[in-house]
């Protein structure tokens, strides 16, 4: 299905579009990241919905929107968006393929401080699996740890 | 776009007239039916992921962003039946313009994971 025109509409209408037309896409794919030394690895699933988007192109906005929103509102007197515009009427990204889309998803929803210095220190802090590499059971799950035997 | 209905009321013939501000304003912006047991959204609208961050917490992270914290409205409950009521529930609280927070509680009141977490959030987006 061709996607509609859709620079400067809304993103919400784009998403309704994209619900209203696509099929979600249950994605395998699993981002597990430690953000803190204090607390167990997080686990990132993908939104079926949001990656039937991703891969249909012409509806997500560049992931810099959502870094230019955050800095905004990371300032000490935010009070409320005034750019919200630019998720509406910045050109959509093209179609993405599953592990791009996974990238984008990482800029987008993982904090900075994980993935843009995942590989440093002694051990990862942030790794791409499937979903049957993770632990079947949820025992112990507030102790999950990203391996040590990952560090190369 | 094709299909488009512009109007700033709808007037029924004997009930009276509501502004459509009151579609746009007081219409879910977002939804989501999550299983924190099996770690899968179910369905959802809105949403680009969710984060399982305990054994029974969880962020949703949207994919688009509400234009303040101050303006969302996160409701949820939880249910580890998908066909019985349950005492299961689940506390909802905003993180920031796009992730809200959420903890999962059995009837003892004690953190527990859930495998059903129904949320939605009302607000005004960006």
């Amino acid at each position: 299905m061709q996607t509609p025109d859709f620079k400067g509409t809304h993103l919400f209408d784009r998403l309704c579009w994209a619900k209203e037309n696509l099929d979600g896409v249950q994605s395998d794919y699993r981002v597990v990241y430690e953000d803190s030394v204090d607390e167990c690895a997080k686990i990132l699933v993908p939104d079926p919905n949001w990656m039937a988007c991703a891969l249909q192109g012409g509806i997500l906005p560049p992931v810099w929107v959502y870094h230019e929103l955050a800095k905004d509102e990371a300032q000490p007197d935010f009070k409320k968006h005034t750019r919200g515009y630019l998720l509406h009427e910045t050109q959509p990204i093209e179609a993405l393929d599953e592990k791009s889309a996974i990238e984008y998803l990482i800029m987008k929803d993982v904090p900075q401080s994980v993935w843009q210095t995942w590989d440093e220190g002694n051990r990862p802090k942030m790794v791409i699996c499937k979903k049957e590499q993770l632990p079947q059971q949820r025992t112990w799950r507030n102790a999950w740890r990203i391996s040590d035997e990952l560090a190369a | 776009m094709a299909g488009t209905i512009i109007a700033d009321t709808l007037e029924h013939s004997t009930a009276g007239s509501v502004t459509t501000d009151y579609v746009v304003n007081g219409s879910a912006k977002a939804w989501t039916n999550y299983n924190q047991s099996g770690n899968t959204v179910n369905g959802s609208f809105g949403i680009s992921s969710v984060t399982d961050a305990t054994g029974s917490t969880f962020t949703i992270t949207y994919a688009t962003a509400f234009d303040a914290t101050g303006n969302m409205c996160p409701t949820s409950t939880g249910a580890n039946s998908s066909t019985a009521a349950s005492s299961q529930y689940c506390n909802s609280a905003v993180q920031s313009t796009t992730i809200t927070h959420h903890t999962g509680y059995n009837a003892g009141n004690s953190q527990a994971t859930t495998a059903f977490n129904y949320i939605s959030i009302h607000g005004d987006l960006a």
